[in-house]
Protein backbone atom coordinates (compact mmCIF):
# COMPACT_ATOMS: atom_id res chain seq x y z
CA UNK A 1 0.00 0.00 0.00
CA UNK A 2 1.34 3.38 -0.93
CA UNK A 3 1.91 5.17 2.35
CA UNK A 4 1.10 8.58 0.90
CA UNK A 5 -2.37 7.59 -0.25
CA UNK A 6 -5.05 8.71 2.16
CA UNK A 7 -8.48 7.38 1.12
CA UNK A 8 -10.19 9.57 3.72
CA UNK A 9 -9.03 12.63 1.84
CA UNK A 10 -10.89 11.43 -1.26
CA UNK A 11 -13.95 10.09 0.57
CA UNK A 12 -14.81 13.66 1.47
CA UNK A 13 -15.26 14.35 -2.26
CA UNK A 14 -18.13 11.84 -2.48
CA UNK A 15 -21.23 13.19 -0.69
CA UNK A 16 -23.10 9.89 -0.81
CA UNK A 17 -20.41 8.04 1.14
CA UNK A 18 -21.37 10.01 4.24
CA UNK A 19 -24.87 8.52 4.42
CA UNK A 20 -26.07 5.80 6.74
CA UNK A 21 -27.97 2.61 5.92
CA UNK A 22 -30.05 0.88 8.61
CA UNK A 23 -28.52 3.39 10.99
CA UNK A 24 -24.98 2.16 10.24
CA UNK A 25 -22.29 4.00 8.30
CA UNK A 26 -22.54 2.99 4.66
CA UNK A 27 -19.78 0.65 3.49
CA UNK A 28 -20.11 0.73 -0.27
CA UNK A 29 -18.54 -2.43 -1.70
CA UNK A 30 -20.54 -2.58 -4.93
CA UNK A 31 -18.23 -0.51 -7.08
CA UNK A 32 -18.02 -3.05 -9.91
CA UNK A 33 -21.77 -2.61 -10.27
CA UNK A 34 -21.64 1.16 -10.31
CA UNK A 35 -19.33 3.68 -8.64
CA UNK A 36 -20.39 6.68 -6.58
CA UNK A 37 -19.92 10.19 -7.92
CA UNK A 38 -17.63 12.94 -6.64
CA UNK A 39 -19.05 16.41 -6.05
CA UNK A 40 -17.19 17.65 -9.15
CA UNK A 41 -19.29 15.35 -11.35
CA UNK A 42 -22.55 16.32 -9.66
CA UNK A 43 -21.61 19.99 -10.07
CA UNK A 44 -20.78 19.55 -13.76
CA UNK A 45 -24.17 17.96 -14.51
CA UNK A 46 -25.93 20.54 -12.38
CA UNK A 47 -23.99 23.39 -14.03
CA UNK A 48 -25.04 22.33 -17.51
CA UNK A 49 -28.72 22.31 -16.59
CA UNK A 50 -28.46 25.56 -14.62
CA UNK A 51 -26.25 27.64 -16.86
CA UNK A 52 -26.03 26.52 -20.47
CA UNK A 53 -28.48 23.71 -21.25
CA UNK A 54 -28.86 23.57 -25.02
CA UNK A 55 -28.59 21.02 -27.78
CA UNK A 56 -25.20 20.35 -29.33
CA UNK A 57 -23.86 20.74 -32.85
CA UNK A 58 -26.83 22.60 -34.24
CA UNK A 59 -27.52 25.82 -32.31
CA UNK A 60 -25.53 28.92 -33.21
CA UNK A 61 -26.64 30.79 -30.12
CA UNK A 62 -24.32 31.19 -27.14
CA UNK A 63 -25.82 28.43 -25.06
CA UNK A 64 -25.54 25.98 -27.92
CA UNK A 65 -21.92 26.86 -28.53
CA UNK A 66 -21.10 26.51 -24.86
CA UNK A 67 -22.88 23.15 -24.62
CA UNK A 68 -21.18 21.88 -27.77
CA UNK A 69 -17.78 22.97 -26.51
CA UNK A 70 -18.35 21.23 -23.16
CA UNK A 71 -19.71 18.06 -24.75
CA UNK A 72 -16.97 17.76 -27.37
CA UNK A 73 -14.48 18.77 -24.69
CA UNK A 74 -15.55 15.69 -22.75
CA UNK A 75 -14.81 13.57 -25.83
CA UNK A 76 -11.32 15.09 -25.94
CA UNK A 77 -10.78 14.30 -22.28
CA UNK A 78 -11.89 10.71 -22.79
CA UNK A 79 -9.74 10.43 -25.93
CA UNK A 80 -6.70 11.59 -23.96
CA UNK A 81 -7.63 9.32 -21.04
CA UNK A 82 -7.63 6.24 -23.31
CA UNK A 83 -4.78 7.51 -25.53
CA UNK A 84 -7.23 7.18 -28.41
CA UNK A 85 -4.88 8.60 -31.04
CA UNK A 86 -7.52 10.96 -32.38
CA UNK A 87 -10.99 12.02 -31.32
CA UNK A 88 -12.43 10.63 -34.56
CA UNK A 89 -11.68 7.12 -33.23
CA UNK A 90 -13.94 7.58 -30.23
CA UNK A 91 -17.70 7.03 -30.59
CA UNK A 92 -19.73 8.13 -27.58
CA UNK A 93 -22.36 5.58 -26.55
CA UNK A 94 -24.76 4.95 -23.68
CA UNK A 95 -22.28 2.50 -22.20
CA UNK A 96 -20.33 -0.66 -22.89
CA UNK A 97 -23.40 -2.61 -23.95
CA UNK A 98 -24.26 -0.18 -26.72
CA UNK A 99 -20.62 -0.02 -27.76
CA UNK A 100 -20.38 -3.80 -28.17
CA UNK A 101 -23.74 -3.96 -29.94
CA UNK A 102 -22.50 -1.31 -32.36
CA UNK A 103 -19.56 -3.53 -33.28
CA UNK A 104 -21.79 -6.61 -33.45
CA UNK A 105 -24.35 -5.07 -35.81
CA UNK A 106 -22.25 -2.65 -37.82
CA UNK A 107 -18.95 -4.50 -38.05
CA UNK A 108 -19.63 -8.20 -37.50
CA UNK A 109 -23.08 -8.74 -38.98
CA UNK A 110 -22.21 -7.74 -42.58
CA UNK A 111 -19.03 -9.85 -42.50
CA UNK A 112 -20.11 -13.10 -40.84
CA UNK A 113 -20.73 -16.20 -42.95
CA UNK A 114 -22.16 -19.59 -42.02
CA UNK A 115 -19.51 -21.61 -40.19
CA UNK A 116 -17.61 -18.55 -38.97
CA UNK A 117 -16.78 -18.27 -35.29
CA UNK A 118 -16.61 -15.49 -32.72
CA UNK A 119 -14.22 -16.34 -29.91
CA UNK A 120 -14.85 -15.03 -26.39
CA UNK A 121 -13.81 -16.32 -22.96
CA UNK A 122 -15.64 -18.19 -20.26
CA UNK A 123 -15.41 -15.18 -17.92
CA UNK A 124 -17.28 -12.71 -20.12
CA UNK A 125 -20.15 -10.53 -18.96
CA UNK A 126 -23.39 -11.23 -20.83
CA UNK A 127 -22.81 -7.93 -22.68
CA UNK A 128 -19.83 -9.55 -24.40
CA UNK A 129 -21.70 -12.80 -25.17
CA UNK A 130 -25.30 -12.06 -26.11
CA UNK A 131 -24.70 -9.47 -28.88
CA UNK A 132 -22.44 -12.01 -30.61
CA UNK A 133 -25.05 -14.72 -30.21
CA UNK A 134 -27.67 -12.47 -31.80
CA UNK A 135 -25.59 -11.73 -34.89
CA UNK A 136 -24.38 -15.34 -35.03
CA UNK A 137 -27.99 -16.54 -35.10
CA UNK A 138 -28.66 -14.31 -38.12
CA UNK A 139 -25.62 -15.43 -40.06
CA UNK A 140 -25.04 -19.07 -39.20
CA UNK A 141 -21.90 -18.25 -37.24
CA UNK A 142 -21.22 -19.66 -33.77
CA UNK A 143 -19.85 -18.25 -30.52
CA UNK A 144 -17.04 -20.21 -28.86
CA UNK A 145 -15.62 -19.64 -25.37
CA UNK A 146 -12.01 -20.17 -24.37
CA UNK A 147 -11.80 -21.79 -20.92
CA UNK A 148 -10.47 -20.45 -17.64
CA UNK A 149 -8.58 -22.54 -15.07
CA UNK A 150 -9.61 -23.25 -11.48
CA UNK A 151 -8.09 -19.96 -10.32
CA UNK A 152 -10.16 -18.04 -12.86
CA UNK A 153 -7.20 -17.34 -15.17
CA UNK A 154 -7.78 -17.48 -18.93
CA UNK A 155 -6.02 -20.49 -20.44
CA UNK A 156 -4.08 -18.55 -23.02
CA UNK A 157 -2.77 -21.64 -24.82
CA UNK A 158 -6.34 -22.84 -25.28
CA UNK A 159 -7.41 -19.40 -26.47
CA UNK A 160 -4.58 -19.44 -29.00
CA UNK A 161 -5.48 -22.94 -30.17
CA UNK A 162 -9.08 -21.85 -30.67
CA UNK A 163 -7.99 -18.91 -32.85
CA UNK A 164 -8.49 -20.91 -36.03
CA UNK A 165 -9.09 -19.43 -39.50
CA UNK A 166 -12.83 -19.78 -38.77
CA UNK A 167 -12.61 -17.05 -36.12
CA UNK A 168 -13.66 -13.69 -37.55
CA UNK A 169 -13.68 -11.68 -34.33
CA UNK A 170 -12.56 -12.11 -30.72
CA UNK A 171 -14.02 -10.48 -27.60
CA UNK A 172 -12.20 -10.47 -24.27
CA UNK A 173 -12.82 -8.71 -20.95
CA UNK A 174 -9.92 -6.55 -19.85
CA UNK A 175 -10.92 -7.25 -16.22
CA UNK A 176 -13.51 -9.81 -15.08
CA UNK A 177 -16.47 -8.23 -13.32
CA UNK A 178 -17.04 -11.37 -11.22
CA UNK A 179 -13.57 -12.41 -10.07
CA UNK A 180 -11.36 -9.47 -10.96
CA UNK A 181 -8.97 -11.38 -13.22
CA UNK A 182 -6.91 -8.97 -15.32
CA UNK A 183 -6.44 -10.50 -18.74
CA UNK A 184 -3.18 -10.00 -20.68
CA UNK A 185 -4.98 -8.06 -23.38
CA UNK A 186 -1.83 -6.79 -25.14
CA UNK A 187 -0.60 -10.36 -25.50
CA UNK A 188 -4.05 -11.48 -26.65
CA UNK A 189 -4.06 -8.63 -29.18
CA UNK A 190 -0.69 -9.84 -30.54
CA UNK A 191 -2.06 -13.38 -30.94
CA UNK A 192 -5.14 -12.06 -32.73
CA UNK A 193 -3.23 -9.67 -34.97
CA UNK A 194 -0.85 -12.44 -36.06
CA UNK A 195 -3.89 -14.29 -37.38
CA UNK A 196 -5.71 -11.27 -38.76
CA UNK A 197 -8.52 -11.57 -36.21
CA UNK A 198 -9.94 -8.25 -34.98
CA UNK A 199 -10.12 -8.05 -31.19
CA UNK A 200 -12.68 -6.24 -29.06
CA UNK A 201 -11.71 -5.59 -25.44
CA UNK A 202 -14.48 -5.01 -22.90
CA UNK A 203 -12.91 -2.39 -20.67
CA UNK A 204 -15.84 -1.76 -18.32
CA UNK A 205 -14.02 -2.94 -15.23
CA UNK A 206 -10.52 -1.84 -16.18
CA UNK A 207 -10.92 1.92 -16.63
CA UNK A 208 -11.68 2.70 -12.95
CA UNK A 209 -8.67 0.77 -11.66
CA UNK A 210 -5.70 1.18 -13.97
CA UNK A 211 -4.34 3.34 -16.76
CA UNK A 212 -5.69 2.17 -20.11
CA UNK A 213 -3.80 2.87 -23.33
CA UNK A 214 -5.79 1.44 -26.22
CA UNK A 215 -2.97 1.95 -28.71
CA UNK A 216 -0.48 0.16 -26.49
CA UNK A 217 -2.92 -2.74 -26.09
CA UNK A 218 -3.10 -3.04 -29.85
CA UNK A 219 -6.73 -4.13 -30.04
CA UNK A 220 -9.20 -3.13 -32.76
CA UNK A 221 -12.10 -2.10 -30.52
CA UNK A 222 -12.22 -1.02 -26.89
CA UNK A 223 -15.59 -0.61 -25.14
CA UNK A 224 -15.98 1.25 -21.86
CA UNK A 225 -18.62 2.72 -19.58
CA UNK A 226 -18.72 5.98 -17.65
CA UNK A 227 -20.78 5.12 -14.60
CA UNK A 228 -18.20 2.69 -13.21
CA UNK A 229 -15.61 5.43 -13.73
CA UNK A 230 -17.39 7.74 -11.24
CA UNK A 231 -19.33 9.41 -14.07
CA UNK A 232 -23.08 9.55 -14.75
CA UNK A 233 -25.08 6.54 -15.92
CA UNK A 234 -25.87 6.40 -19.62
CA UNK A 235 -22.35 7.35 -20.73
CA UNK A 236 -19.69 5.25 -22.40
CA UNK A 237 -17.65 4.91 -25.51
CA UNK A 238 -16.38 2.69 -28.26
CA UNK A 239 -12.82 3.28 -29.32
CA UNK A 240 -12.14 1.75 -32.72
CA UNK A 241 -9.44 1.90 -35.34
CA UNK A 242 -10.09 4.59 -37.90
CA UNK A 243 -10.23 2.19 -40.83
CA UNK A 244 -12.92 0.14 -39.09
CA UNK A 245 -15.09 3.15 -38.30
CA UNK A 246 -14.75 4.43 -41.85
CA UNK A 247 -15.79 1.07 -43.29
CA UNK A 248 -18.65 0.43 -40.88
CA UNK A 249 -22.19 1.48 -41.89
CA UNK A 250 -24.19 3.54 -39.37
CA UNK A 251 -26.04 1.57 -36.69
CA UNK A 252 -28.74 4.11 -35.83
CA UNK A 253 -30.01 6.67 -38.28
CA UNK A 254 -31.37 10.11 -37.52
CA UNK A 255 -30.24 13.61 -36.82
CA UNK A 256 -26.68 14.53 -35.92
CA UNK A 257 -25.18 11.68 -37.96
CA UNK A 258 -25.75 13.12 -41.45
CA UNK A 259 -24.22 15.69 -43.74
CA UNK A 260 -27.10 16.00 -46.22
CA UNK A 261 -30.40 14.17 -46.45
CA UNK A 262 -32.62 13.80 -49.48
CA UNK A 263 -34.96 11.11 -50.73
CA UNK A 264 -32.45 10.38 -53.48
CA UNK A 265 -29.79 9.54 -50.94
CA UNK A 266 -28.27 10.65 -47.69
CA UNK A 267 -24.66 11.51 -47.03
CA UNK A 268 -23.47 10.52 -43.60
CA UNK A 269 -21.23 12.51 -41.33
CA UNK A 270 -17.68 11.30 -40.77
CA UNK A 271 -16.85 9.12 -37.77
CA UNK A 272 -17.42 9.39 -34.89
CA UNK A 273 -20.62 11.42 -35.47
CA UNK A 274 -21.79 8.94 -38.10
CA UNK A 275 -22.57 6.60 -35.18
CA UNK A 276 -24.16 9.18 -32.89
CA UNK A 277 -27.71 9.67 -34.14
CA UNK A 278 -30.03 11.83 -32.11
CA UNK A 279 -29.46 14.17 -29.19
CA UNK A 280 -26.83 12.58 -26.99
CA UNK A 281 -26.61 12.42 -23.19
CA UNK A 282 -25.06 15.89 -23.09
CA UNK A 283 -25.19 16.43 -19.33
CA UNK A 284 -23.95 12.90 -18.74
CA UNK A 285 -20.86 13.31 -20.90
CA UNK A 286 -20.06 16.69 -19.39
CA UNK A 287 -20.23 14.88 -16.05
CA UNK A 288 -17.98 12.13 -17.39
CA UNK A 289 -15.48 14.75 -18.46
CA UNK A 290 -15.44 15.99 -14.86
CA UNK A 291 -15.04 12.40 -13.63
CA UNK A 292 -12.00 11.94 -15.85
CA UNK A 293 -10.47 15.18 -14.59
CA UNK A 294 -11.12 13.94 -11.06
CA UNK A 295 -9.60 10.49 -11.56
CA UNK A 296 -6.58 12.03 -13.30
CA UNK A 297 -6.09 14.38 -10.36
CA UNK A 298 -6.04 11.40 -7.98
CA UNK A 299 -3.79 9.48 -10.37
CA UNK A 300 -4.48 6.06 -11.90
CA UNK A 301 -1.10 4.68 -10.85
CA UNK A 302 -1.71 5.72 -7.25
CA UNK A 303 -5.22 4.28 -7.35
CA UNK A 304 -3.92 0.98 -8.73
CA UNK A 305 -1.18 0.72 -6.08
CA UNK A 306 -3.55 1.56 -3.23
CA UNK A 307 -6.22 -0.87 -4.42
CA UNK A 308 -3.64 -3.67 -4.77
CA UNK A 309 -2.76 -3.23 -1.11
CA UNK A 310 -6.42 -3.08 -0.11
CA UNK A 311 -7.16 -6.23 -2.12
CA UNK A 312 -4.33 -8.14 -0.43
CA UNK A 313 -5.59 -6.98 2.96
CA UNK A 314 -9.22 -7.92 2.18
CA UNK A 315 -8.21 -11.30 0.75
CA UNK A 316 -6.31 -12.19 3.92
CA UNK A 317 -9.20 -10.98 6.07
CA UNK A 318 -11.78 -13.03 4.16
CA UNK A 319 -9.63 -16.13 4.32
CA UNK A 320 -9.92 -15.92 8.11
CA UNK A 321 -13.72 -16.39 7.96
CA UNK A 322 -14.54 -20.08 8.60
CA UNK A 323 -16.35 -21.79 5.72
CA UNK A 324 -15.75 -18.94 3.30
CA UNK A 325 -14.88 -19.89 -0.27
CA UNK A 326 -13.24 -17.30 -2.52
CA UNK A 327 -13.78 -17.52 -6.27
CA UNK A 328 -10.94 -16.37 -8.49
CA UNK A 329 -7.32 -16.39 -7.37
CA UNK A 330 -5.65 -14.91 -10.40
CA UNK A 331 -2.15 -13.60 -9.62
CA UNK A 332 -3.05 -10.41 -11.47
CA UNK A 333 -6.47 -9.25 -10.36
CA UNK A 334 -8.46 -6.12 -9.57
CA UNK A 335 -10.04 -5.53 -6.14
CA UNK A 336 -13.06 -7.78 -6.71
CA UNK A 337 -13.84 -10.56 -4.22
CA UNK A 338 -16.51 -13.12 -5.09
CA UNK A 339 -17.32 -15.50 -2.27
CA UNK A 340 -19.78 -17.85 -0.63
CA UNK A 341 -20.10 -18.99 2.96
CA UNK A 342 -20.71 -22.72 3.34
CA UNK A 343 -24.41 -23.34 3.89
CA UNK A 344 -25.49 -19.74 3.29
CA UNK A 345 -27.16 -18.47 0.12
CA UNK A 346 -25.61 -15.39 -1.49
CA UNK A 347 -28.86 -13.40 -1.25
CA UNK A 348 -29.10 -14.03 2.49
CA UNK A 349 -25.51 -12.78 2.81
CA UNK A 350 -26.36 -9.60 0.88
CA UNK A 351 -29.58 -8.91 2.80
CA UNK A 352 -27.91 -9.40 6.18
CA UNK A 353 -24.82 -7.39 5.23
CA UNK A 354 -27.12 -4.57 4.15
CA UNK A 355 -28.42 -4.52 7.69
CA UNK A 356 -24.89 -3.85 8.83
CA UNK A 357 -24.60 -1.02 6.31
CA UNK A 358 -22.51 -3.06 3.86
CA UNK A 359 -23.59 -2.95 0.21
CA UNK A 360 -22.43 -5.97 -1.82
CA UNK A 361 -23.91 -7.57 -4.89
CA UNK A 362 -25.33 -11.08 -4.88
CA UNK A 363 -26.40 -13.18 -7.83
CA UNK A 364 -24.91 -14.32 -11.09
CA UNK A 365 -23.30 -10.95 -11.95
CA UNK A 366 -24.51 -11.21 -15.57
CA UNK A 367 -22.02 -14.03 -16.13
CA UNK A 368 -23.95 -17.31 -16.19
CA UNK A 369 -21.20 -19.25 -18.01
CA UNK A 370 -18.65 -18.41 -15.30
CA UNK A 371 -21.13 -19.37 -12.56
CA UNK A 372 -21.67 -22.69 -14.34
CA UNK A 373 -17.91 -23.19 -14.48
CA UNK A 374 -17.65 -22.71 -10.71
CA UNK A 375 -20.73 -24.91 -10.23
CA UNK A 376 -22.69 -22.37 -8.19
CA UNK A 377 -25.89 -20.48 -9.02
CA UNK A 378 -24.75 -17.26 -7.40
CA UNK A 379 -22.02 -15.63 -5.36
CA UNK A 380 -21.76 -12.59 -3.16
CA UNK A 381 -19.32 -10.01 -4.46
CA UNK A 382 -17.44 -7.25 -2.71
CA UNK A 383 -15.82 -4.85 -5.18
CA UNK A 384 -13.59 -2.16 -3.77
CA UNK A 385 -12.54 1.29 -4.87
CA UNK A 386 -9.87 3.78 -3.88
CA UNK A 387 -12.28 5.46 -1.47
CA UNK A 388 -12.67 2.28 0.55
CA UNK A 389 -10.55 1.70 3.64
CA UNK A 390 -9.06 -1.12 5.68
CA UNK A 391 -11.38 -0.14 8.52
CA UNK A 392 -14.33 -0.79 6.21
CA UNK A 393 -12.86 -4.19 5.32
CA UNK A 394 -12.58 -4.97 9.05
CA UNK A 395 -16.23 -3.98 9.64
CA UNK A 396 -17.27 -6.04 6.61
CA UNK A 397 -15.50 -9.14 7.94
CA UNK A 398 -17.07 -8.65 11.39
CA UNK A 399 -20.49 -8.42 9.70
CA UNK A 400 -19.76 -11.57 7.69
CA UNK A 401 -18.91 -13.39 10.87
CA UNK A 402 -22.29 -12.39 12.29
CA UNK A 403 -24.00 -13.69 9.14
CA UNK A 404 -22.13 -16.96 9.41
CA UNK A 405 -23.06 -17.44 13.05
CA UNK A 406 -26.70 -16.64 12.31
CA UNK A 407 -27.23 -18.84 9.27
CA UNK A 408 -24.45 -21.39 8.77
CA UNK B 1 -29.22 -8.65 13.10
CA UNK B 2 -32.37 -8.30 10.98
CA UNK B 3 -36.08 -8.41 11.67
CA UNK B 4 -36.52 -10.52 8.54
CA UNK B 5 -34.46 -13.37 9.97
CA UNK B 6 -36.58 -13.90 13.07
CA UNK B 7 -36.02 -16.88 15.30
CA UNK B 8 -38.87 -18.86 13.79
CA UNK B 9 -37.54 -18.23 10.28
CA UNK B 10 -34.01 -19.20 11.36
CA UNK B 11 -35.36 -22.31 13.06
CA UNK B 12 -37.12 -23.48 9.88
CA UNK B 13 -34.02 -22.59 7.83
CA UNK B 14 -31.71 -24.62 10.09
CA UNK B 15 -34.08 -27.53 10.62
CA UNK B 16 -36.57 -27.60 7.76
CA UNK B 17 -39.66 -29.74 8.40
CA UNK B 18 -40.79 -32.21 5.76
CA UNK B 19 -37.61 -31.97 3.76
CA UNK B 20 -37.18 -34.98 1.49
CA UNK B 21 -39.20 -37.17 -0.87
CA UNK B 22 -42.62 -38.73 -0.86
CA UNK B 23 -42.78 -42.40 -1.76
CA UNK B 24 -45.81 -41.94 -3.99
CA UNK B 25 -46.61 -38.29 -4.71
CA UNK B 26 -49.82 -37.58 -6.57
CA UNK B 27 -48.67 -34.07 -7.47
CA UNK B 28 -45.23 -32.46 -7.87
CA UNK B 29 -43.63 -29.31 -9.19
CA UNK B 30 -40.14 -27.83 -9.59
CA UNK B 31 -39.93 -24.20 -8.54
CA UNK B 32 -36.85 -22.62 -10.08
CA UNK B 33 -35.65 -19.04 -9.83
CA UNK B 34 -32.68 -19.39 -12.14
CA UNK B 35 -31.50 -15.82 -11.88
CA UNK B 36 -31.23 -15.88 -8.14
CA UNK B 37 -30.28 -19.52 -7.89
CA UNK B 38 -33.19 -20.91 -5.87
CA UNK B 39 -34.40 -24.34 -6.87
CA UNK B 40 -36.83 -26.60 -5.01
CA UNK B 41 -38.96 -29.62 -5.77
CA UNK B 42 -42.27 -29.83 -4.00
CA UNK B 43 -44.21 -33.11 -3.75
CA UNK B 44 -47.75 -33.69 -2.52
CA UNK B 45 -50.08 -36.54 -1.80
CA UNK B 46 -53.67 -35.48 -2.32
CA UNK B 47 -56.52 -37.74 -1.24
CA UNK B 48 -60.21 -36.85 -1.32
CA UNK B 49 -59.34 -33.22 -2.15
CA UNK B 50 -57.12 -32.84 0.88
CA UNK B 51 -53.33 -32.50 1.13
CA UNK B 52 -52.39 -35.52 3.18
CA UNK B 53 -48.62 -35.44 2.66
CA UNK B 54 -46.04 -32.83 1.69
CA UNK B 55 -42.31 -32.85 1.10
CA UNK B 56 -39.78 -30.51 -0.47
CA UNK B 57 -36.11 -30.47 -1.17
CA UNK B 58 -33.68 -28.25 -3.01
CA UNK B 59 -31.05 -25.59 -2.74
CA UNK B 60 -32.55 -22.32 -1.65
CA UNK B 61 -31.88 -19.24 0.39
CA UNK B 62 -32.99 -19.14 4.02
CA UNK B 63 -36.18 -17.26 3.15
CA UNK B 64 -37.35 -19.79 0.53
CA UNK B 65 -36.36 -22.76 2.69
CA UNK B 66 -38.10 -21.44 5.79
CA UNK B 67 -41.21 -20.59 3.78
CA UNK B 68 -41.33 -24.05 2.23
CA UNK B 69 -40.97 -25.59 5.67
CA UNK B 70 -43.62 -23.39 7.29
CA UNK B 71 -45.90 -23.91 4.31
CA UNK B 72 -45.79 -27.68 4.69
CA UNK B 73 -46.74 -27.38 8.36
CA UNK B 74 -49.64 -25.13 7.47
CA UNK B 75 -51.18 -26.92 4.50
CA UNK B 76 -50.96 -30.48 5.72
CA UNK B 77 -54.52 -31.72 6.08
CA UNK B 78 -55.90 -28.66 4.32
CA UNK B 79 -58.57 -28.87 1.63
CA UNK B 80 -57.12 -28.17 -1.81
CA UNK B 81 -59.67 -25.36 -2.29
CA UNK B 82 -58.31 -23.53 0.75
CA UNK B 83 -54.80 -23.11 -0.73
CA UNK B 84 -55.57 -20.25 -3.14
CA UNK B 85 -57.17 -17.93 -0.53
CA UNK B 86 -54.27 -18.64 1.82
CA UNK B 87 -51.76 -17.88 -0.93
CA UNK B 88 -53.51 -14.57 -1.59
CA UNK B 89 -53.44 -13.74 2.12
CA UNK B 90 -49.70 -14.45 2.23
CA UNK B 91 -48.99 -12.36 -0.88
CA UNK B 92 -51.00 -9.50 0.64
CA UNK B 93 -49.15 -9.81 3.94
CA UNK B 94 -45.65 -9.59 2.46
CA UNK B 95 -46.77 -6.69 0.28
CA UNK B 96 -47.44 -4.79 3.50
CA UNK B 97 -51.00 -5.86 4.31
CA UNK B 98 -52.54 -7.12 7.53
CA UNK B 99 -51.78 -10.60 8.81
CA UNK B 100 -54.67 -13.01 8.23
CA UNK B 101 -54.83 -15.23 11.34
CA UNK B 102 -55.29 -18.20 9.00
CA UNK B 103 -51.62 -17.87 8.00
CA UNK B 104 -50.41 -19.05 11.41
CA UNK B 105 -46.62 -19.12 11.74
CA UNK B 106 -46.23 -18.02 8.12
CA UNK B 107 -46.96 -14.53 9.42
CA UNK B 108 -43.34 -14.57 10.65
CA UNK B 109 -42.38 -13.53 7.11
CA UNK B 110 -44.35 -10.26 7.30
CA UNK B 111 -41.09 -8.30 7.38
CA UNK B 112 -40.69 -9.07 3.65
CA UNK B 113 -42.86 -5.99 3.19
CA UNK B 114 -39.59 -4.06 3.66
CA UNK B 115 -37.65 -6.29 1.23
CA UNK B 116 -39.33 -6.12 -2.19
CA UNK B 117 -36.35 -7.79 -3.86
CA UNK B 118 -36.68 -10.86 -1.63
CA UNK B 119 -40.45 -11.44 -1.91
CA UNK B 120 -39.98 -13.75 -4.86
CA UNK B 121 -37.96 -16.05 -2.59
CA UNK B 122 -40.89 -16.58 -0.21
CA UNK B 123 -43.40 -16.77 -3.07
CA UNK B 124 -41.50 -19.60 -4.78
CA UNK B 125 -42.76 -22.46 -2.55
CA UNK B 126 -46.28 -21.08 -2.81
CA UNK B 127 -46.07 -20.93 -6.59
CA UNK B 128 -44.72 -24.48 -6.65
CA UNK B 129 -47.61 -25.62 -4.46
CA UNK B 130 -50.23 -23.97 -6.67
CA UNK B 131 -48.57 -25.25 -9.83
CA UNK B 132 -48.33 -28.79 -8.43
CA UNK B 133 -52.05 -28.76 -7.66
CA UNK B 134 -52.76 -27.41 -11.15
CA UNK B 135 -50.68 -30.15 -12.74
CA UNK B 136 -47.95 -27.78 -13.97
CA UNK B 137 -44.51 -29.42 -13.64
CA UNK B 138 -42.36 -26.28 -13.41
CA UNK B 139 -42.78 -22.71 -12.24
CA UNK B 140 -40.88 -19.60 -11.27
CA UNK B 141 -41.50 -16.34 -9.43
CA UNK B 142 -38.89 -14.42 -11.40
CA UNK B 143 -40.32 -12.05 -13.93
CA UNK B 144 -37.66 -9.43 -14.40
CA UNK B 145 -33.96 -9.95 -14.82
CA UNK B 146 -32.08 -9.01 -11.69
Amino acid sequence: MSADFDPLRYRADFPLLARRVHDKPLIYFDNANTAQKPQAVIDAVDGYYRDYAANVARAVHSLGEQATAAYEGARDKLAAFLNAGGRDQLVLTSGTTQAINLVAYSYALPRLQPGDEILVTQMEHHANIVPWQLVAARTGATVKAAPVDADGVLQLDRFEAMLTPKVKLAGVAHVSNVIGTVNPVAEIARLCRARGVPLLVDGSQACPHQRVDVQAIGCDFYAMTGHKLFGPTGTGALWARREHLQAMPPFFGGGEMIRTVSFDGTVFADPPHKFEAGTPNIAGFIGLGAAIDYVQSVGLERIQAYEAGLLAYATRALQSVPGLRLFGRAPHKAAVLSFLIEGVHAHDVATLLDHEGVAVRSGHHCAHPLMQFFGVPATARASLSFYNTREEVDAFVRALDKVRRLLA
Amino acid sequence: MSALYRDIVLDHHRAPRRRGHLAAPSHACDGVNALCGDSLRLELRVEQDHIVDYAFRGECCAIATATASLLGERVLGLAVDAVAPLQQAFAALIAGGEADPALGDLAALAELASYPARRKCALLPWAALAAALAGTPRTTTEKDPT
